[in-house]
């Protein structure tokens, strides 16, 4: 084991360098932990254990990620990303009162997690069936661990019991009667299955057994008479649970009443819809509470799309009655509502769109209202999970936790908001980075000089600097702020970003709006617009293209492939640009891409037109078996500063740098193959090519290409006999000639042709040299660090998603030039190589994310920023995070390690030393001149 | 009746092995300070199965079907060791050692099979160290530095070789002028401007022919004056 240390540490110890400093860390990078939309049935306040005084927040989103919040600053307590993907059907999270446990259910996996920090405590895992309800009984067990019920359907319906403690089954019930399972639910002392089984003429009869929660015995079982009202499951507004009167409510066909009955019973209630103007159907939701020592008081909230109401009703348990207390009024745009119990008291919170409303369900007193704030975007609320406090008879301080539509989860206090989280942006497919309209335009403004007659363009210069004088005064004023706050290198206003460090972030959401980030401050939304119209629940279908507009500055393209033409928006507000003739997808662009049914087709510009598949100039096809699983082209603005490779002695290796390649890579499942491709995208040879045995085609592969190199990574498969297992990562280098000082084929030729040398049919094909190493986990993607000329050495940059995180590898070691099997000779040295080592831990000191965990990574995009040394990075998926990386140090500016003071005292010590110096030389000058020497 | 009942329905589940896999309280690190975020995978052809870490400092994995897996831990804090776990036979036997990464998956390590029969066991290596600490301005670097070290020494030439000679006795002064003499390099006498007529760029490109000449020509005048001392006292 102390070998192994010892590997580690020596692997890290090779290259001390690139790592994040201390005090850059938190600093120059943006992080926004993200949990998901929360679910109104799987969000609520709980107390972490049993005596704490404060409640925490507990949220199962819609991208299966469980977590807990800290009400008073939104900050995340812990997280934890189930495994999804879920659909939000079949997700649940439950929490029983005064126990340190939320439990969840995902797809088919049960767990118990401990409420204070996040550990597991159990999980199950049901293997095919997937979990259709779970629901806590309340009463505790001696240790305090309430037992957990769950329903699935394993061929039939299955009730169990899983002890609170351990997840073990204490009993079972399997219903064989053929009916398909819905739901289960408690009450003080039974357990009910509800499921469906088919009426003999058509609809749906809901049947309802009684098991006794102590043995899983069936007790009693009622046929309610629901064929003719439901015809679907989706039709149940409402189960009830944990409660004293658990409910389960239905609309019938008209939608004129609505059918509850009282779990247990027989008799089915009917109560009028209170529908008073012409809305046709609303929307209906039921709120109850989820205690059994709470009073049985139940609301029902209807929704139109002009207005919301709620009628509050109270369930007389001896009689089996239920009877209506009183009506809360209508009012305009949307609302929601929650239920909260303190003690037996049952409340009710309704947020609107502009003000917060508390009700007592015994009267229809206001025992609070609070009115919202005007805020830029009206809020509409969707789903409301509040928690009272009842301090005194005439205090009711309430907070309660809004998801409003655009996807904001707002924590609003005595209608105060106290903090908003962006849980939207866990939904971004796509993203851009975009330069300030300002910069672009003083690139635009000195093109313009440089296309002018000589005193057009002066008067033209002299008219911007008087306009720039005008800045003059604030800018003199600004400079002993600039002066002492130099220090992060980053300017307040866009006008001072003189590195290019500030930048927009175009992100494209799942749920068809374009949203915009400023890369110093990306913890905060600019703005976001609705560019497409989706339903809920849909997506987009492809991912649009976003671009930086090539003709006015400031202004993104947002490529929709369905629409044909670009939406073409200002990157500072927003808004939608209006420029003339907008251009149409294919028109002065190159050569376009399709990839369809595992064949690339290539376009040329006038093909394009047709659209046909016949009509491409080449395709390239894999072998049969294959599938395509990656493709990675060059960038399109990919800097090289240099085209060769100086070797220690002096000597030059001659870089391959074709601009138009790309690198596909296939897969065969039945053999476990991995073939990689290098394509000319232009006449659509195959330069090289590499096949792989014994790869495991399930796991991601990753791949990407920059100057003249390319990497991809895999999983080895252990059926392959012999070798090793784990992850490897493959570097290969294209270079012109494998001879020093040789240019190859083309020599010093300026032109060359992608279709062959002097009109031959040979391409000319690039001489790659390769290394392989074992890395220790899987990546997810890859690219490569960009600055602004390429004289910087690269990283690449790898996301990984088992260690949460983004991490830069240097390219000094991951250079196909490693000597293998020996020392570096003297001029290896000199270049820079180091000995082969088959294997590349990832340092800790690579990680771009320091201490912080970035969740869920996807995808990661880089940008130059003005300084040569930096390039920006920006990561996307569940998490949001953005920082610079520096591979060669930041050469180019003083860092932080730069002491001002150091700087000042030796230069006043020089100039006290020149003072008092001078005048004992003056007197040794004149000495010597008047004395003779001896 | 109930609890065989209850059996037999586990059975099909737990056909597949159940492996728990825990951290032992090492010197290194208390595993209960670990984050909740600490997990582990267990790699095969074709399955990933994940386990996050439990309150009892365990990785618990359901329904691992009989193969070679290789465990890894992913921890924000830790290191971890990689493991090679067997599943093998019907009756699911449990077997796991360390594993070296790039090595032959054959080539095992130690046995890390835990107490317990199906329990294994799994160790922190070493903490991750996430930070580079900006080298700090220190006076022993400084004075490390080859460029002061040379700037020191020219000094004390410059200033401290007219001073020796200064207070040289007269007769030693004089043999010294003559071995000079007879060395024949009296331009070089003085060593301000034997150290001005240094070829600096020419020593550094490591031409030997006129700076290797310099180096030495100082060593006797060195060599002579601490002779003259000696024999005066």
């Amino acid at each position: 084991m102390r070998w192994l240390a010892l590997l580690l540490s020596g692997a890290w110890l090779v290259e001390p360098a690139l790592a994040v400093f201390a005090d850059d860390a938190f600093q120059i990078d943006h992080h926004v932990p993200l949990l998901g939309l929360p679910q109104s049935h799987t969000t609520f306040f709980h107390q972490p254990y049993a005596k704490s005084k404060a409640s925490l927040l507990y949220t199962l989103s819609d991208k299966a990620v469980l977590g807990a919040i800290n009400p008073r600053d939104g900050a995340i307590v812990w997280r934890q990303a189930l495994a999804g993907p879920a659909n939000s059907s079949n997700i649940f999270l439950r929490a029983g009162d005064g126990q340190d446990v939320v439990v969840s259910g995902v797809n088919n996996n049960i767990a118990a997690w401990a409420a204070s920090d996040g550990r597991l405590i159990w999980s199950r895992n049901l293997g095919n069936a997937l979990v259709h309800d779970l629901e806590i009984i309340e009463l505790p067990d001696a240790k305090g661990n309430g037992d957990v019920l769950i329903l699935y359907n394993d061929g039939h319906p299955v009730v169990q019991r899983l002890d609170g403690g351990s997840g073990n089954v204490k009993w079972e019930y399997i219903d064989k009667t053929g009916d398909n399972a819905f739901q289960v639910s408690t009450s003080s002392a039974h357990v009910y299955l509800i499921s469906f089984h088919k009426a003999i003429m058509s609809g749906l009869k809901i049947r309802v057994t009684s098991l006794d929660q102590l043995t899983g015995r069936e007790t009693d079982a009622q046929s309610l008479s629901s064929e003719s009202d439901v015809t679907s499951p989706e039709q149940i507004l409402y189960v009830g649970a944990n409660s004293a009167s658990p409910l389960i409510a239905w609309t019938d066909k008209a939608n004129k009443a609505l059918k509850v009955n009282i779990l247990g019973t027989k008799t089915i209630v009917n109560l009028p819809i209170n529908n008073s103007d012409e809305d046709d159907s609303p929307a209906i939701t039921l709120h109850a509470p989820h205690r059994s020592t709470a009073l049985t008081h139940f609301l029902v909230h209807y929704q139109s799309a002009r207005s919301h109401w709620a009628d509050v009703y109270h369930v007389n348990l001896a009689k089996s009655t239920i009877s209506k207390a009183y009506s809360l009024p209508k009012l305009a745009g949307q609302g929601a509502f929650s239920c909260s119990t303190v003690d037996a008291n049952v409340f009710f919170t309704r947020v609107t769109e502009s003000e917060m409303i508390l009700v007592s369900s015994a009267s229809h007193g206001v025992l609070g209202r609070w009115p919202l704030a005007k805020t830029q975007s009206p809020l509409l609320p969707l789903r409301v999970t509040a928690e009272v406090a009842a301090l005194s008879s005439s205090s009711y301080p309430t907070r309660a936790a809004v998801l409003s539509s655009n996807g904001e989860w707002t924590l609003l206090r005595n209608g105060d908001v106290s903090w908003t989280r962006p849980e939207y942006l866990t939904g971004v497919i796509t993203a851009t980075f975009v330069d300030l309209p300002e910069e672009q335009g003083l690139v635009h403004e000195l093109e313009l000089e440089g296309h002018q007659n000589a005193l057009a363009a002066y008067v033209h210069r002299l008219t911007r600097h008087v306009n720039d004088l005008k800045a003059l005064p604030s800018w003199l004023q600004s400079l002993p702020k600039t002066f002492m706050g130099s220090k992060s290198g980053i300017a307040d206003s866009p006008q001072k970003d003189k590195f290019g460090f500030r930048k927009y972030i175009i992100l494209a959401l799942e749920d068809g709006r374009i949203a915009a980030l400023d890369t110093t401050n990306p913890t905060s939304v600019l703005w976001s617009k609705r560019v497409l119209k989706l339903g809920p629940g849909e997506r987009w279908s492809a991912p649009p293209e976003l671009r930086a507009s090539s003709r006015k500055p400031g202004i993104v393209e947002v490529w929709d492939k369905a629409a044909g033409r670009p939406i073409e928006l200002e990157v500072e507000t927003g808004i939608e640009a209006e420029l003339p003739d907008s251009p149409v997808l294919g028109e002065h662009q190159g050569f376009t891409f399709e990839l369809a049914d595992n064949t690339i087709h290539a376009f040329s510009p006038s093909g394009h037109s047709n659209g046909a598949v016949s009509s491409s100039t080449w395709k390239f096809m894999v072998r049969t078996g294959d599938r395509i699983v990656g493709v990675a082209a060059r960038p399109v603005n990919d800097p090289v500063a240099s085209i060769g490779k100086v070797l220690g002695d002096r000597r030059v290796l001659y870089k391959y740098l074709d601009p138009n390649i790309a690198l596909v890579s296939s897969v065969n499942d039945a053999t476990g193959s991995l073939t990689v491709h290098l394509l000319d995208t232009v006449s659509g040879t195959t330069l090289h090519s590499v096949s792989y045995l014994g790869v495991d085609t399930t796991r991601t592969i990753a791949s990407t290409v920059a100057e003249n190199w390319f990497a991809y990574s895999f999983t080895l498969d252990d059926s392959a006999s012999g070798s090793s297992r784990g992850h490897q990562i493959v570097i290969s280098e294209m270079y012109e000639s494998p001879v020093p000082n040789d240019r190859g084929p083309l020599g010093d030729a300026s032109n060359y042709s992608s279709l062959g040398i002097d009109g031959g049919s040979q391409p000319v094909v690039p001489h790659v040299i390769s290394q392989t190493f074992h890395i220790p986990e899987e990546i997810q993607y890859m690219t490569v660090t960009r600055t602004r000329q390429g004289i910087t050495s690269r990283e690449l940059l790898v996301t990984l998603a088992d260690s949460h995180g983004i991490v830069a590898i240097p390219r000094q070691l991951l250079d196909a030039r490693r000597p293998v099997g020996r020392d570096p000779t003297a001029d290896e040295v000199a270049e820079g190589l180091v000995r082969y080592h088959p294997t590349l831990e990832f340092d800790p000191k690579w990680y771009l994310n320091h201490q912080r965990e970035v969740l869920g990574v996807k995808e990661a995009i880089t940008s130059p920023s003005n300084l040569e040394s930096t390039s920006l990075v920006f990561a996307y998926g569940l998490d949001i995070f953005g920082t610079r990386v520096a591979p060669s140090f930041t050469f180019d500016v003083l860092g932080k390690g730069f002491n001002k003071l150091q700087m000042l005292a030796t230069v006043a010590a020089l100039g006290v030393g020149v003072i008092v110096v001078a005048p004992l030389v003056r007197r040794k000058q004149i000495n010597q001149r008047w004395q003779i020497s001896s | 009746m109930l609890k065989l009942f209850t059996l037999l329905s586990v059975l099909p589940v737990s056909l597949a092995a159940l492996i728990t896999v825990s951290i032992p309280n090492t010197p290194l690190v208390n595993p209960s300070s670990l984050p909740a975020s600490t997990h582990a995978t267990l790699d095969e052809h074709g399955v990933k199965l994940d386990a996050p870490i439990t309150r009892a400092n365990t990785f618990v994995f359901h329904n691992v079907s009989s193969g070679s897996y290789l465990l890894s831990v992913f921890c924000k804090d830790y290191a971890f060791e990689n493991l090679r776990i067997d599943v093998t036979g019907e009756e699911e036997r449990i077997e796991a050692w360390q594993t070296f990464r790039g090595n032959e998956w054959d080539n095992k390590g130690e046995s890390r099979a835990g107490v317990v029969p199906g329990q294994v066991e799994v160790r922190p290596v070493v903490a991750k160290d996430y930070y580079q600490q900006r080298s700090g301005f220190s006076v022993l670097s400084f004075l490390k530095s080859p460029m002061i070290l040379m700037a020191l020494f020219s000094l004390v030439m410059i200033v401290g070789m007219p001073k020796l000679l200064e207070n040289m006795d007269p007769e030693a002064r004089a043999e010294f002028d003559e071995m000079q003499k007879t060395t024949g390099l009296g331009a070089a006498s003085n060593p301000a401007s034997a150290m001005q007529n240094f070829d600096l760029a020419g020593w550094m490109a490591g031409a030997t022919s006129g700076s290797g000449s310099n180096t030495p020509a100082q060593q006797p005048e060195e060599r002579g004056g601490k002779g003259g001392q000696r024999r005066r006292g």
